[in-house]
């Protein structure tokens, strides 16, 4: 399951890309990678993605549900998004002034 | 990398977690390796994630060490120690790296022993432990000098299990599957490969698994589903049908025991020739299936207990009886054999009452007044000319001592039985398995991961 960005999955934060894809509500592990993969071509590992989930879930970014079988979903919590938010307000002033700059190049 | 490699690797990796982290991540982890295609990525990533998670504060275990000694102070006791220490260490560390390896699937301290299995001439036997997925372990046993059993190797995946009749293969629960059985190449028994997991065509958790006395069939009954795999090479088994062994409804009034039912020994049988297989569902019912031809097998009978749940079950060596003896203590045999249904040939209850425990006291005089009959375990077997039937009772009453109870009977050609006798043997374990040929008792130890075998007289 590797996607042709993949090549850039090492400039792509684990952290970031969790939180982008539970913000469109619950998602367990599995469910977590695919979509990831999905929307930014990305193959997270299942020992990349478990790390950043426990970093996360830590930071109090995002909480665990109730487990069912073994299958744990994870939501974004309030801060998650607030931090979500910020990051992406960051991005876009990266991506405004790279675009200026190759603009002009 | 071959994808098999890299999904046992990667499993192998998620061992090697630290424990809090296992605890709290690593089903749900396993989970997601269950559905993912592993690759040399895949193990790189968890190593580097196992590796940081170790190095995480939150994970290791902190200790400050000498806090009133300058940092001068420390730093020379630190360069005197690796030069003490660090010379010595370059030789013991690959032996204790070697040591490592070869034991990381030692059983802990806290295993109970959950399932014993026999090679048909009775010198391998595996006995697996029924902790969590993620630590419960399988040992292969040397059993050739029985007074002393010789532990050959210890590897991944618990209880239930069972070993091939030639003690060449050998099936366990899955390291982290719930309905998972793995199949395990011994024919190098103190280097056992993993060789295929079998997952398809079950559901909810694993009690039973049992080898046809061929070898090339192996049933794997979960809570809900009975899955019949050609084995005949175990590295690529193939599923031939599976059928769905829903526990049937108790009679009313049924007390049926306070433990996950149909956890147990040999509560999943084949009758000596292959073409039937008996299991007890979880229930007061045993159900008969014909496996003649296991792609097209049906369940072709139940037979009713005395309102009570089956715990073991034994076909006499002709394959015309089957024996079963119940968690309350009433031992039952039909005939199976011929037109019609099977029948009740007999039943004898009462055998808990008779089972004493440490203190010589009877039944009804145990702290619990005869209300333990959930910590009792059974077995049951007959002997090769099929004239002798035994059961075992395990009455643990004051843990941990408990007291194996063999009842035996001789069997009439009808199946009746007459001229009890009954031997008593101390014991520290709680699971009792007959050895085919019912003479040898193996009694599974309640922590440890041991075994203990004694030859009845």
């Amino acid at each position: 399951m590797h996607g042709k960005f993949d090549g850039l999955g090492r400039f792509a934060d684990p952290s970031l890309l969790i939180l982008t894809s539970l913000a469109d509500g619950p998602k367990h592990g599995y469910a977590i990678m695919t979509d990831i993969t999905a929307f930014s071509g990305v193959g997270m590992e299942p020992g990349t993605l478990y790390g950043a989930l426990s970093r996360l879930e830590r930071r109090g970014w995002i909480r665990p549900l109730a487990a069912g079988e073994r299958r744990r979903p994870y939501e974004i919590t309030a801060a998650g998004q607030e931090v979500l938010a910020e990051q992406l307000r960051s991005m876009q002033q990266i991506v405004r002034i790279a675009r200026q700059r190759t603009a002009t190049a | 990398m071959k994808p098999a490699l890299a999904d046992r690797l990667s499993r192998a990796v998620v061992g090697c977690y630290p424990r809090r982290w296992k605890q709290r991540y690593a089903a749900e982890l396993l989970d997601v390796l269950d559905q993912h295609r592993a690759g040399p990525r895949t193990v790189l990533s968890l190593a580097g994630g196992a590796l940081s998670t170790h190095l995480d504060p939150d994970y290791r275990m902190q200790v400050r060490l000498m806090p009133h000694l300058s940092r001068d102070a420390k730093l020379g006791i630190a360069i005197f120690a690796v030069i003490i220490v660090g010379l010595p260490a370059l030789v013991i560390l690959p032996m204790i790296a070697k040591d490592i390896r070869e034991s990381r699937w030692e059983p802990s301290s806290a295993d109970s022993v959950g399932a014993i299995a026999f090679s048909r001439d009775q010198r391998i036997m595996v006995s697996a432990t029924s902790g969590p997925p993620w630590e419960a372990t399988s040992t292969l046993w040397d059993i050739t000098g029985q007074a002393r059993p010789r532990r050959l190797s210890v590897f991944e995946g618990g209880s239930p299990a069972a070993i091939s009749p030639d003690g060449a293969t050998v099936a366990a629960n899955a390291f982290g599957g719930r309905a998972q059985a793995a199949l395990w190449d011994v024919t190098r028994p103190r280097h056992p490969v993993r060789l295929a997991v079998l997952s398809a065509g079950l559901s909810g958790a694993l009690w039973g698994e049992a080898f046809s006395p061929d070898g090339q069939i192996l049933a794997v009954a979960s809570t809900t589903r009975l899955a019949l795999w050609d084995v005949a090479d175990p590295a690529r088994p193939r599923l031939l049908r599976s059928l769905a062994a829903a526990p049937l409804p108790s009679p009313p009034g049924n007390q049926g025991p306070p433990v996950p039912v149909g956890v147990g020994q040999n509560d999943l049988v084949f009758s000596p020739d292959g073409r039937l297989l008996a299991s007890v569902s979880g229930s007061d019912q045993v159900s008969l299936w014909d496996v003649a031809r296991p792609d097209r097998a049906t369940r072709i009978a139940t037979v009713a207990g005395p309102g009570d749940y089956f715990a073991a079950l034994a076909f006499s060596p002709r394959g015309n009886l089957l024996a079963g003896v119940t968690y309350h203590g009433s031992v039952l045999v039909f005939r199976v054999a011929g037109p019609g249904r099977p029948a009740r040939v007999a039943e004898r209850p009462g055998l808990l009452a008779s089972a004493r425990f440490p203190g010589g006291g009877s039944a009804q005089a145990g702290p619990c007044g005869g209300a333990c009959n959930f910590a009792a375990a059974y077995a049951v077997g007959f002997t090769p000319d099929g004239r002798a039937l035994t059961v075992v009772i395990d009455r643990p009453e004051t843990y941990p001592a408990a007291r194996d109870t063999v009842f035996t009977w001789q069997v009439a050609g009808s199946g009746d039985l007459s001229g009890l006798s009954t031997i008593f043997r101390d014991v520290n374990d709680a699971q009792p398995t007959l050895a085919p040929g019912a003479r040898i008792v193996a009694d599974g130890a309640l922590t440890g991961g041991e075994v203990h075998l004694w030859t009845l007289p």
